[in-house]
């Protein structure tokens, strides 16, 4: 067991510079940077030179046959998308019209054949992207939990993940598992570099994907996870067995969540416990004397009667006795 | 599910026999007529053309592969259950994965399935997954997951146990299946059923404890199961939308453990001049529980510039206990200090944990560089417990203890945050927000043994959010998100205060065929409150590099790396005698992955690559993946895989539980 006597407390300014660390003010100096550098970008530009009389009159819709007579490979695919419902489904306002719902009108194209003329989806900012899917997709279950997601606020658009035209119902996501994760993976290679350690999920093996516990549309729980049953969380939907409700809570997990203790995606430690040894994990925690109230510092969680010797390996491992430390059915202090 | 896997083997094979005859023109004409029609009124030449070219009788409507081998294995250096417990494949025919698609043509059940399995024939992680699809009729998907857990990792527990590992060791297969059916998808209303069934079975070792002086490792029978029964309906608008759910769950714990012989237990001396000994033991759980819920769902858009969200979630679970053991051996009751021979233990109890969730929001657009996202949400969590523990020791003459408790846990989460979004120019958009957390935890916490008074934590939590993305060209991307918060109440020692969060990414396509990515995440948390201390931070880098040159038709190469690190000191009390130390744990690793596609002769393939990670602190770690695969296509159907994957795992402190083997896998694929 590593332990060590803080050798003295910290300055005022120590404390400050910790708490905010240079990275902090690194990245505001390097957001300054970028806005600068974009607007003054924007700015340099030269004037546009006066545009060419052009035909004032507004684009009018065409037809999705009209489309097909150029863009037949598309077209061909998009007969076997789920998006196919579009061109056929009366009720959506979009009959014949299905690439024109999310191009536009696209009379001018068709003439010119000019990409100036049409609107593309994947050209836009993610905020105009959104929108066109969100016209036909805002209001369906799967985006309820959108104004939560970090995604949304983030600015990733829906085409960062889906493909429009792809054809079939596999096709306008990655369903496979190892496809999902790699797409996430594009992404978030800090949290797929978690997976490549000893304990871990089995992610990399195909066993599991990253939207089996995060909903990348966004959920009321932090960090986009998955809920089960309702509300719970959605670790329980693997492990029934630590869902409880158990007649003996342990307060963390219900109150904080199983990061409390855990490091869901891959650790150093075994069972991807957030510390190296399990008495650790416990300890932070339970280091408050025993009161009957609340103490000075408003925390909760007591320190272990004096018979707990920690110089003797056999009480380093709480959980060796605690074993049920999710919670018990039968025992205050989770022995059973 | 051995049929399961039977049933996806047939399924394909009977879908080879080809279509009976290939469609006549003038049958095709007829069972779409509208849509020619329709279409010949807009463009006659072209729908007339088509209607003159049949479906080439050749066009393949099963398309897939499937992959069969046999894995080999060097022997196994080192710790074998280290092994099982970090990587566990194990040797012989397998099936690596089937893959099928079936597009039927005529759309009579289905216009598509697709089914695949993968991980078959003892390997650690089974799945199969059938997804079918009836356009505007049905969705139908059913998924099965097999995966083996084993962990038995000696230094998480007592290295010095005299029997050997004395932890919570176990060897389970956890099951899970879900089916989902949706019924008229697309339209206006779509009913839905869904069913999931989650179950654990397997062995393991548990602890029977009499008292504190004597803990004795015991084989033990884990099994339990969730059954989730739920059905509902989407009703979509283009206005608005609604889901309405109600579900159900049952649930089942049934451990079982079963002792005789004799057993010392893991204390090497004696207690009281008594030598501690367990002769046998019967304990078993029947734990039964039940919940309904029900799922309110609810988006509208009453105008153009205003997005509303909602929802109301409600769940009430109930759990019934049964417990029972019986012990013999020679045990000590440490209030008399006297030995006795046996005990016997009986519990009941239950709990109940209404758990209502509420959430409300709008995104609001006023102008069209703006967009304003408020949110507000509320979670509720109240959990009675009640348990009756009734002991007797056979002692002279015998004691009865009986406990009743009524425990309690209630807490109550309160979050309101706005995010306001401003598009500076079409390539920036600055984010600016606030979010307020509230809430109240009250828990029986004044002493660890949960017979104290009540006590109540409390949680106040101001956060300052920001963002910015910048896109000044289609080939870079630059996305900061920040936020810093302060706390005035936390409910645990280790909980986030004072803390700030900032993460950037950034990716860079520097030519066609090379992209770089970049994320850099820290995560600094204090507390300062003299008893505490608590000083975390955590960091994260990592950079990708994509390069795939001419399309990749020679090679291609992916390469990760990752940097990072952790510090975390914080002060606690160390028993026995309650001294003022500081924890500190440190980790900092680094991570590499890269896959390396080389295209040779012949459609050859050759990949290299792997996974390299490697820690030094607390507990220096290293583990090591490399992976070379060789695929060699045999004519247009069969390609040779042959793979080779080393595993090296080991612990600077803990030498031996390190492992090593190679892996080596030969297989066809078989593609249609």
């Amino acid at each position: 067991m590593t332990v060590s006597i803080r050798p003295s407390l910290r300055t005022s300014n120590e404390y400050q510079r910790a708490r905010f660390p240079r990275e902090a003010r690194l990245l505001l100096l390097v957001a300054a940077a970028l806005y600068a550098t974009t607007v003054a970008g924007a700015q340099d530009k030269p004037a546009a030179a006066p545009a060419p009389p052009t035909d004032t009159k507004p684009a009018e819709y065409v037809g999705s046959e009209t489309c097909q007579g150029c863009h037949e490979d598309i077209f061909n695919a998009f007969q076997k998308s789920p998006h196919h419902l579009v061109e056929t489904d009366k009720k959506r306002g979009w009959e014949t019209k299905a690439c024109e719902s999310c191009h536009g009108p696209g009379s001018k194209h068709a003439e010119s054949a000019s990409a100036a003329d049409i609107r593309n989806p994947a050209k836009l900012n993610p905020a105009e992207a959104d929108r066109a899917c969100l016209t036909c997709h805002l209001n369906q279950p799967t985006h309820v939990g959108r104004i939560y997601s970090s995604h949304a606020k983030n600015q990733v658009s829906c085409v960062s993940c889906h493909s429009v035209h792809k054809n079939g119902p596999n096709g306008l996501v990655a369903r496979k598992a190892p496809e999902v994760n790699q797409l996430c993976a594009k992404c978030h290679a800090d949290v797929w570099a978690s997976f490549q350690r000893p304990f871990k999920h089995r992610l990399p093996e195909g066993a599991m994907t990253c939207v089996d516990c995060h909903n990348p549309h966004g959920t009321l729980l932090a960090r986009s996870l998955q809920t089960a049953r309702a509300n719970e969380p959605g670790c329980g939907k693997c492990h029934g067995d630590k869902a409880g409700p158990f007649p003996f809570e342990h307060a963390p997990v219900k109150v904080e969540g199983c990061m409390a203790c855990h490091e869901p995606h891959g650790s150093a430690n075994p069972r991807m416990m957030t510390r190296h040894e399990i008495g650790f994990v416990c300890l932070e925690c339970h280091s408050n004397l025993p009161a009957p109230t609340l103490p000075a510092n408003g925390t909760l969680g007591t320190s272990p009667p004096a018979f707990h010797d920690l110089r003797t390996p056999r009480f380093r491992n709480c959980t060796l006795c605690h074993q049920k430390v999710h919670g018990s059915y039968v025992d205050r202090a989770f022995l059973k | 599910m051995r049929y399961l896997l039977a049933l996806l083997w047939i399924v394909p094979a009977l879908a080879q026999q080809p279509p009976d005859t290939p469609p006549k023109p003038a049958d095709q004409a007829a069972q779409a007529p509208a849509k020619t029609d329709d279409k010949a009124a807009q463009a006659p030449a072209k729908t007339d053309a088509k209607a003159e070219s049949p479906a080439p009788a050749t066009e393949q409507w099963v398309t897939g592969s499937v992959d069969l081998g046999y894995r080999w294995m060097t022997d196994i250096r080192g710790s074998f259950p280290q092994y099982r417990s970090v990587v566990n494949l194990g040797e012989g025919p397998k099936l690596f994965g089937l893959d099928f698609t079936i597009t039927d043509p005529k759309k009579r059940l289905f216009d598509r399935l697709d089914a695949r399995a993968y991980g078959w024939g003892g390997d650690p992680y089974s799945t199969a997954r059938v997804d079918a699809r009836k356009l505007g009729i049905y969705d139908f998907t059913f998924d099965y997951r097999n995966i083996a857990y084993f962990n038995a990792v000696p230094s998480f527990a007592n290295p010095l146990a005299p029997a050997g590992f004395n932890e919570q060791a176990f060897d389970i297969h956890r099951r899970t299946m879900n089916i989902a059916l949706d019924l008229l998808p697309g339209k206006r209303f779509t009913p839905y059923l869904a069913f999931d069934r989650n179950a654990g079975y397997g062995h393991g070792i548990d602890t029977f404890l009499n008292d504190e002086n004597e803990e004795f490792a015991v084989p033990t029978l884990l099994r339990d199961s969730t059954a989730n029964y739920r059905g509902g309906v989407h009703v979509a608008y283009n206005r608005f939308h609604v889901t309405l759910e109600q579900g159900g769950t049952t649930f089942k714990d049934d451990d079982q453990t079963q002792f005789a012989g004799t057993n010392f237990g893991d204390r090497t001396t004696a207690f009281q001049g008594q030598k501690l000994v367990l002769n046998s033991l019967q304990q078993a759980y029947g734990i039964r529980g039940h919940s309904i819920y029900s799922k309110v769902l609810v988006t509208a858009s009453p105008f153009s510039k205003l997005d509303i969200y909602g929802q109301f979630l409600y769940s009430d679970p109930k759990t019934d206990v049964r417990y029972a053991d019986s012990a013999t051996g020679k045990f000590v009751n440490p209030d008399t200090l006297s030995a006795f021979g046996a005990q016997q233990s009986l519990a009941t109890g239950s709990a109940v944990a209404p758990h209502t969730t509420g959430s409300v929001g709008f995104e609001l657009r006023p102008f069209r560089r703006l967009r304003i996202i408020e949110s507000w949400m509320t979670d509720r969590y109240h959990d009675t417990g009640f348990g009756l523990f009734n002991q007797v020791l056979q002692t002279t003459p015998p004691t009865n203890n009986i406990t009743t408790l009524a425990p309690i846990q209630v807490v109550n989460y309160n979050q309101e945050e706005i995010n306001a979004l401003f598009d500076v120019t079409s390539k920036i958009t600055l984010r600016g927000g606030y979010r307020h957390v509230w809430g109240d935890a009250t828990v029986r916490a004044g002493t660890l043994s949960q017979t104290g008074d009540e006590v109540s934590g409390e949680l106040r939590r101001n956060v300052g959010l920001a963002g910015l993305t910048v896109r000044p060209s289609q080939k870079l991307s630059v996305n900061l998100d920040y936020e810093a918060a302060s706390s005035d109440r936390v409910y645990f020692r280790t909980s986030l205060n004072d803390y700030h969060r900032a993460r950037v990414r950034a990716k860079y396509q520097v030519a066609s065929a090379l992209v770089v990515q970049a994320n850099f995440q820290v995560l600094n948390n204090q507390n300062p409150s003299p008893d505490i201390r608590y000083d975390f931070e955590s960091r994260r880098n990592s950079l990708a590099v994509f390069w795939t040159p001419a399309g990749s038709k020679r090679v291609s190469v992916m390469a990760e790396y990752d940097r990072s690190t952790l510090r975390s000191n914080i002060s606690f009390l160390l028993p026995p005698f309650l001294t003022p130390t500081v924890s500190a744990y440190r980790d900092n690793a680094h991570t590499a992955t890269s896959a390396v596609d080389l295209a040779l002769v012949r459609g050859a393939k050759l990949t290299a690559g792997g996974s390299f990670f490697i820690s030094s602190g607390s507990r220096p770690s290293r583990y090591y993946q490399p992976l070379m695969r060789l695929s060699v296509p045999f004519g247009k159907h069969i390609t040779s895989n042959t793979e080779w994957q080393y595993y090296g795992f080991g612990e600077q402190f803990f030498l031996f539980e390190g492992f090593r083997t190679h892996v080596f896998m030969t297989g066809l694929r078989i593609t249609r």
